[in-house]
């Protein structure tokens, strides 16, 4: 810690618009910590010497073995803008020169890409890192939509130039039309995901939002820095000069004309102006020109120290280039230039984040960004400290300012205004800043402004809202991008240790967003995960460290979901324990885009019903009046089931809606096939007799009379079970390609895109997967392709399991029910309709 | 032959000579304990009755009635109900499962809080319809009976209003995960009735009743305790009538001297009592 301390940090909290909170997503292995590394050299946590080798980001140390980040790491960095003219580019003009950087590092395996959404939801921009050889990959498309659905604007780099010069050899333009066709693929994601409020947001090398450099060799530049140079050198236009050196701009040094096209013996302007003295400098280093070499560093303005100048090949290389282009100076130009502080993101993430009306005092103290207004605060997660069991809350300051002692109301995601479940009122113990491996205590934290706090973490399991405001609803709670539907039960090696597991469990289930642990109905406990890898390194996180004793795991299963194929054959009737009451229902399908918009949290329970029968009305064909008699999602309250009253005139329907919806939530829970968790299904309340006294039609008659129509309805209509697929990118040469197919095969799965990467030897397949096929799938895929093919999986759809009726015992889904319901310790056999079908 | 037999409502000795026979010699008894309860305890009736009698529960007489109904063509079984058979709560469920199996029904009437409620000197002829009050939690007040109470407020009748009792029920938590742990035992009081339907004509505000509103409280009718106690709705909210069971009577404005005279006798506070009347019930029709 040498350029700054805790209290000039906190001097610069209270000015909002000189902040930017940022997180770094990038596709697995395209190089995010180390680029990370080299701003945190700039803001000078560690020493520059080791920039570049040490990953400080990377705090646990089997992501320093492995080499892949696991958990999204919070630093607070400094900077200033020297320039009078740079301060002139800033969209929202600010009084001081100097910037308080707070930058989130982010995992990019698919895996652990709840960790992203936890980092976007406090952030305002971020940086993505493409490669340049690999271009954009599935990671990137996933985490740039996460992004862009957060309100989160993006820049972009594209790392491991070095590569490229130095593996590939390129040519000056093979390189520009590589640069051009990853920042087309850029592009073409962030305008899929177009946003009214956000605008235009793609990125542009002459507006200065996309840099180009190297990670590891710590150097990076933007067209931005070089048309400063030359305009100062030449005493043209800045704006002018940034303009001509991206895109089909030639010059020709001969007759110094400009002309839109290379006839007449013009050179492109970024070959020519940007490309080449870093062509030259290669070229001069690498081999071995060393009379070049000082003339070279004397027209560009470098100055080596005496040891550097002892240095060879690539050593030397990356000093020069370092000096050159120092890697910070572009990525912070770049991050304070075109990336919003939170006085301006708030005001448009405002009605994204809050869940109470836009016009009340949270609302407003959001918008504005106010270190007075009522507190607002998000918590994303989760972070182990070093007193074992103990949790450090991360989150993000909305609107308020929040200081150790401070009494705060903690309200769960299960929080409704009002009530007092899933709410606490406490005190916050102390608030901290997270600085990569280390914390700093500090007294207060104003709007805008991320941070750790001590004391929670015993009253939220995951993730919720802090606020001192009685009636502020909840900041809307964050959707992942992946499931766990992978699944591994757990048990103790010693039967002493069992407490240990249990208590490990929990702590388990709080230091990751996305992990669930439960157990099941035949009491085993059961750890579920995104994919193999998150449940590897979940489970041995919980045996090494959470739990701390020698545990035993069952091989991975998968969740499945319960599902409808048509619409029940009659209407289903079951009747209350004491027979005077009977409810009438009907299941059928419910259309996947609803699914997925439910899914995706784009229809949800907290939506005025108005509104969403609108969505529903026009975008899926529903009929209005059903539309607007949603009773409620499930399971969990927001699940893709939808319960429907399409009854007519019936007296005291509302007294029993509250245990009908009980019910409902139970059955989509577990289904009546496996119980498993039920999908896409529709049900209708038809209709409803009930006994004229309200104490015989209490929750006791009517909740379990509901899940016996609910499951009898789903039974009555084609029944059918969902398993989880996976999209798999493979990246694989050519020569391989033959035994990637023989593997999907066999393992039902099948390529729907294959494409040459341009200018490599390289294809790029996509294929589906089914997960329950994905055991082994990385190594059986190494061992047919000789260790050529790089897959990557993530959870992309539900399909139906096909083969036939899964209450057929003889079928294939009817031999996965029977496996899994003894696995659950329930009779094999699935109970007929009749158990929940009663007669007339 | 089944038979259902009322108890009556207070103790032991309740039960008719005709039912106590019965009782005598059938080869199961059955005592019905969810939907009311007798003021005595199992052990006292056994050795009342000289046999064993056995508890049937919710879960048994509504889901596993065949235990209760087995062989009941042959011999004969006494299903003994707190009360009157046929009254407050019905059984006509377990009687329609009987027949369905072809095994003659007969039933012993004995008192029910529909007629013993007599005992407050309101007149029976002048009762509308009965409704029950349940136990509100806090996002489930139903307030069906508030509209019941209206009409009958609407022809100047009494209402009489039964209180939910709770005596082996599951939490919702424990009914969903299906396990048979059920909370402890609840009664109403007068008070807690009194409040609630406070606080339902606060929600309505449709000035149905209100604080000034008599009602009559009766707690544990035809035991030798029994308890009868007048007042407004307010001061019978703070009231105290003791255990179980409770019952309150909402008086329509339809009364007659007699009465007043009868009910005069229980009031909280007489000058009150006598304020109100004169205001809101004499000469009323």
């Amino acid at each position: 810690m040498v350029n700054f301390t805790v209290e000039e940090i906190r001097g610069l909290m209270d000015q909002a618009a000189n902040i930017r909170n940022m997180s770094v997503i990038a596709h697995v292995d395209h190089g995010k910590s180390t680029l990370t590394d080299s701003l945190v050299q700039r803001a000078g946590i560690i020493s520059s010497a080791k920039a570049g080798e040490q990953r400080f980001t990377d705090t646990r140390p089997d992501e320093q073995e492995r080499g892949v980040t696991i958990k999204s790491t919070a630093i607070s960095l400094y900077a200033s803008l020297t320039d009078p003219e740079d301060m002139k580019d800033i969209p929202l003009k600010v009084e001081k020169n100097d910037f308080l950087i707070n930058l989130i590092d982010s995992p990019g395996h698919v895996d652990f890409s709840s960790e992203v959404t936890a980092a976007l939801r406090v952030t305002d921009g971020a940086l993505v890192v493409v490669d340049t050889v690999e271009g954009v990959c599935v990671q990137t498309e996933t985490v740039l939509r996460q992004a862009l659905g957060e309100r989160i604007k993006p820049v972009v780099i594209i790392n491991k130039v070095d590569r490229a010069l130095l593996e590939l050899q390129v040519s000056k333009e093979d390189l520009y039309q590589n640069f051009s066709r990853v920042i087309e693929s850029v592009n073409v994601v962030i305008a899929t995901y177009y946003d009214k409020v956000l605008g235009d947001v793609q990125v542009y090398p002459d507006k200065g939002t996309i840099a180009f450099g190297s990670g590891l060799h710590g150097w990076a530049f933007t067209v931005r820095q070089f048309a400063s140079r030359y305009a100062k050198k030449f005493g043209v236009d800045k704006n002018k000069m940034m303009s001509r050196l991206w895109g089909d701009n030639f010059f020709n040094p001969k007759t110094k004309k400009w002309t839109k096209t290379a006839e007449g013996g013009g050179e492109r302007a970024f070959n020519q102006f940007v490309l080449d003295p870093i062509f030259r400098i290669f070229g001069a280093v690498m081999n071995f020109k060393k009379d070049e070499i000082p003339k070279l560093l004397e027209k560009l303005e470098i100055k080596l120290t005496n040891d550097e100048k002892d240095l060879e090949g690539k050593q030397l290389l990356k000093a020069i280039m370092r000096k050159f282009l120092p890697a910070a100076d572009a990525l912070l130009e770049m991050m304070i230039l075109h990336l919003p502080s939170p006085v301006t993101a708030q005001k448009y993430r405002m009605e994204t984040l809050y869940e109470g009306p836009h016009d009340d005092e949270n609302a407003i103290g959001i918008r504005d960004c106010d270190p007075k207004g009522p507190l607002m605060l998000y918590v994303s997660k989760m972070v182990p400290t070093s007193d074992k069991g103990r949790f450090y809350a991360f989150g993000r300051v909305f609107s308020g300012t929040v200081r150790s002692g401070l009494k705060v109301r903690i309200q769960g995601p299960n929080y409704t205004p009002g009530k007092k479940e899933d709410l606490f009122v406490k005190a916050v113990q102390r608030t901290i800043l997270m600085m990569g491996r280390y914390v700093e205590p500090i007294e207060d934290v104003p709007a805008g402004n991320i941070l750790g706090l001590v004391g929670i973490d015993q009253f939220l399991l995951k993730s919720g809202t802090l606020t001192t405001s009685e009636t502020a609803h909840n900041l809307k709670v964050m959707k992942f991008s992946v499931s766990p539907v992978v699944q591994r039960s757990v048990e103790v090696k010693n039967a002493n240790d069992l407490p240990k597991l249990v208590e490990g469990l929990k702590r388990l289930s709080k230091s990751d967003p996305c992990v669930l642990t439960f157990i099941s109905d035949s009491g085993e406990h059961v750890v579920a995960g995104a994919g193999e890898l998150h449940l590897e390194i979940c489970l041995k996180d919980l045996e090494e460290d959470h739990a701390g004793v020698p545990l035993r795991f069952s091989d991975p299963v998968v969740q499945y979901r319960e599902t409808v194929g048509a619409k029940s054959s009659i209407t289903a009737l079951s009747k209350s324990p004491n027979k005077h009451n009977r409810l009438y229902m009907i299941a059928e399908p419910l259309a996947e885009e609803v699914c997925k918009e439910i899914e995706q949290g784009k229809i949800g329970p907290r939506d005025d019903f108005k509104v969403r029968a609108r969505i529903l009305a026009d975008e899926y064909g529903w009929d209005v009046t059903d539309a607007r008699k949603i009773w409620c999602f499930g399971p969990d309250t927001n699940g893709a089931n939808l319960l429907v009253d399409q009854t007519k005139a019936v007296q005291y329907l509302n007294e029993i809606k509250d245990s009908v919806v009980s019910g409902f939530q139970w059955a989509t829970k577990e289904g009546p096939v496996a119980e498993e968790p039920m999908r896409a299904i529709r049900f209708n309340v038809m209709d409803v007799t009930l006994h004229a006294d309200a104490i015989h039609r209490g929750g006791g008659q009517i909740i379990p009379t509901s899940r016996r129509v609910l499951y009898a309805a789903a039974l009555l209509a084609e029944p059918g079970l969902l398993e989880p697929v996976f999209l798999v990118e493979i990246q694989v040469p050519e020569q391989a390609m033959g035994g990637i197919y023989g593997v999907l095969t066999r393992r039902r799965g099948h390529v729907f895109e294959e494409a040459q990467r341009p200018g490599t030897p390289l294809f790029n397949i996509k294929a589906y997967l089914p997960v329950n096929e994905s055991f082994g799938f990385n190594a059986d895929l190494r061992s047919n392709t000789s260790g050529q093919a790089f897959p990557q999986s993530v959870f992309d759809h539900w399909q139906l399991l096909p083969g036939g009726s899964p209450l057929d015992p003889s079928t294939m889904p009817g031999k996965v029910v029977h496996d899994m319901r003894k696995r659950k310790g329930i009779k094999p056999e699935v109970p007929g309709v009749e158990n929940y079908y009663d007669k007339l | 032959m089944l038979y259902l037999i009322g108890l009556g409502l207070a103790d032991e000795k309740d039960i008719t000579v005709k039912g106590l026979e019965i009782v005598k010699n059938a080869a199961r008894v059955y005592l019905e304990a969810y939907t009311a309860i007798l003021l005595v305890d199992k052990e006292k009736l056994e050795a009342f009755y000289g046999r064993p009698v056995t508890i049937a529960d919710r879960e048994m007489v509504e889901s596993s009635s065949d235990d209760i109904l087995a062989d009941a063509s042959n011999v004969d079984v006494a299903f003994l109900v707190v009360g009157d058979p046929f009254s407050a709560t019905t059984h006509s469920d377990l009687v329609l499962r009987a027949r369905e199996l072809s095994i003659p029904v007969r039933s012993i009437p004995n008192a029910s809080i529909l007629t013993a409620i007599g005992a407050t000197g309101l007149q029976l002829y002048n009762f509308g319809q009965t409704v029950s009050m349940v136990f509100f939690l806090e996002n489930w007040k139903p307030s069906s009976f508030y509209d019941r109470i209206k009409e009958n407020v609407s022809i100047g009748l009494h209402t009489l209003v039964l209180l939910d009792i709770k005596v082996k029920e599951q939490s919702l938590e424990n009914m969903a995960r299906g396990r048979k742990i059920y909370e402890p035992p609840r009664f109403m009081t007068v008070a807690q009735c009194a409040v609630q339907m406070l606080e339902t004509e606060e929600e309505r505000k449709e000035g149905v009743y209100g604080k000034d509103s008599l009602a009559v409280g009766v707690a544990r009718i035809g035991a030798e305790d029994q308890k009868i106690v007048v007042g407004t709705l307010e001061q019978l909210a703070e009231s105290d009538l003791g255990p179980p069971l409770h019952s309150l009577v909402l008086l329509g404005r339809r009364t007659h001297d007699l009465e007043r005279e009868f009910l005069k006798e229980f009031a909280v506070g007489k000058e009150t009592f006598d304020s109100v009347w004169k205001r809101d019930y004499e000469g009323k029709q």
